[in-house]
């Protein structure tokens, strides 16, 4: 892969903006049950495909090829278009099984990492703070997770442009990179997590113990034993129930709800 | 407060702007929380939007439509009860539990909208064999109609005929009801928390989510507080691999190629 670049270099720096912009834009735009993301990837490829095949059947033959399944995350495809575009650029129609085996061999990785990073953590993350600032009426958290996905979609535009300079080599290292920042990634955001149990759940217990003359407010007796024991329990008791079969968490919401009434209805909580 | 007709426009397009949005540059990202936060500076109370928005997010941290998954659609569901929550004058839990149903059933349209994008995919593949590009960017830019309208066309709807129906349930909503759901507004966070915490790899981590839950619960440290002592013992975990995986790449040599393609993620 190193020497790939012995044909003369078409492709410029024009192109690379083009491509870029086209997959950011129009990546996810013709989703669809039957090929995915492959309309939205033959249209990023477009410009190039125009310029590196001259023949008609050659074109066709390559337009017809990208509109095959595909579907990674949209912000890891910048990568897998830029090795794309260095293999079609020196292999042409030749490289057609290379380039789908590029395509089909590393939408299924990048989308795992890509997935977590990118939707789970920083979703988590960001989403944690927006909304525990959220609920207390605080748009800080809101306007600080537009920005990181705002620098997101920066870093996004330069991926094309970096995967297709430096080819595979630098995806390699980077997909071992991105394992290890997973990893980090998931323990800082169940650290968050763990703070969110204790601090967007309300529950608070309208019961009172009465014993004799004296009258215990249950909410008293339960901080005692610990401060949110029962968003704790409500958390655990969900958890369990969604490892349950035929659970999911529509029925859970809709469990939730009706135990609240319930639980309101008979005074236990208010 | 009665909704301005300007109001129903513009809320009608930010469900439009919000959803394309979201596929494309991905900065609103489709959140409840900003989403709400802007229906909520649009009908003149951003505290009522933000709130609404914050809690449906707690619902669905961390979840997105992996692998074309449809997902509740939160998003929609905040715009349509921060709307309600503040024409009824009924605050942000009565918003926040017309919300949640709503959210449920726009899954169904979701579903619509990716099944109707294999019509422009395959007016593109026709537009292939005549090679004809300006219907391939025509069809291309298409697609943003199912997914746009799906939101749009409800939300429009909604807010059009919604208000009678919600001044209904208002007039003869029993107390118990309605105090039910408050209560299950407050509740409901701990459903989205127990999703998300069977999404990550919580067993393995769970040490972690006892640190974060004694910093708030023990300490009261604000979020940030606890999201950086979660980044120092992330960076401390970074080095630590990083130290592990230099080791594996000077026995294993350089086979990094042979693994891309049996890569060991699923999508």
């Amino acid at each position: 892969m190193e020497n790939l670049k012995i044909n003369q270099q078409v492709i410029t720096d024009e192109d690379i903006k083009k491509v870029s912009w086209r997959w950011i834009m129009a990546s996810q735009i013709t989703w669809n049950y039957e090929k995915m993301m492959a309309p939205g990837y033959f249209y990023a490829m477009l410009p190039v495909l125009r310029k590196l095949y001259t023949k008609e059947d050659e074109l066709k033959d390559m337009m017809h090829n990208h509109l095959q399944f595909f579907n990674t995350t949209p912000h890891m495809g910048g990568f897998i278009l830029g090795i794309d575009m260095a293999t079609e650029e020196s292999e042409g129609i030749k490289g057609k099984e290379a380039v789908n085996g590029i395509k089909t061999g590393l939408m299924g990785p990048f989308a795992g990492v890509g997935d977590t990073i990118v939707g789970v953590l920083i979703g988590t993350i960001f989403g944690s703070i927006a909304a525990y600032m959220g609920v207390n009426g605080n748009p800080t958290g809101v306007v600080l997770w537009m920005v990181v996905q705002a620098l997101l979609m920066v870093g996004r535009y330069f991926t094309v442009g970096m995967s297709y300079k430096q080819g595979m080599k630098m995806v390699t290292s980077t997909r071992d990179r991105l394992n290890a920042i997973t990893q980090a990634a998931t323990l800082l955001g169940i650290t968050v997590v763990g703070a969110l149990i204790a601090s967007v759940i309300r529950v608070n217990v309208a019961a009172s113990f009465v014993s004799g003359e004296v009258t215990v407010a249950g909410q008293d007796v339960l901080d005692q034993i610990m401060p949110k024991l029962l968003p704790v329990l409500l958390v655990a008791g969900v958890y369990t129930l969604l490892g349950k079969k035929n659970m999911t968490s529509t029925k859970a919401i809709l469990i939730v709800m009706v135990v609240s009434i319930i639980l309101y209805a008979i005074g236990f909580l208010a | 407060m009665q909704i301005q007709f300007w109001q129903i426009l513009l809320l009608t397009f930010l469900a439009f702007f919000g959803i394309c949005e979201n596929l494309m540059t991905n900065i609103c990202a489709g959140q409840p929380v900003i989403i709400g936060t802007i229906a909520g500076i649009i009908m003149g109370d951003m505290t009522t939007g933000l709130v609404v928005g914050a809690t449906l997010q707690l619902l669905m941290l961390g979840i997105g439509t992996y692998g074309g998954a449809s997902i509740p659609d939160y998003m929609t569901g905040s715009i349509v009860g921060t709307v309600f929550a503040i024409t009824s004058g009924q605050g942000a839990e009565f918003g926040i539990a017309l919300a949640v149903p709503v959210g449920l059933l726009m899954v169904q349209l979701d579903i619509l909208a990716r099944f109707s994008n294999v019509f422009f995919q395959n007016r593109i593949e026709k537009a292939v064999d005549k090679l004809d590009f300006k219907a391939i960017a025509r069809n291309t830019w298409m697609g943003a109609l199912p997914w746009g309208l799906s939101r749009a066309i409800p939300v429009f709807l909604m807010l059009i005929f919604g208000s009678d129906l919600v001044d209904l349930i208002i007039k003869y909503l029993p107390d118990w009801l309605m105090g039910g759901l408050s209560v299950a507004g407050g509740l409901l966070p701990a459903v989205g928390i127990a999703i998300l915490l069977r999404y990550l790899p919580t067993k393995d981590y769970i040490s972690y989510l006892m640190i974060g839950f004694f910093l708030a619960a023990y300490l009261a440290v604000p979020m940030v507080g606890v999201a950086i002592i979660g980044l120092a013992l992330a960076i401390i975990s970074f080095k630590q691999s990083g130290a592990q995986s230099q080791n594996v790449v000077a026995v294993n040599g350089n086979s990094g190629q042979e693994d891309l393609v049996d890569g060991e993620f699923e999508d």
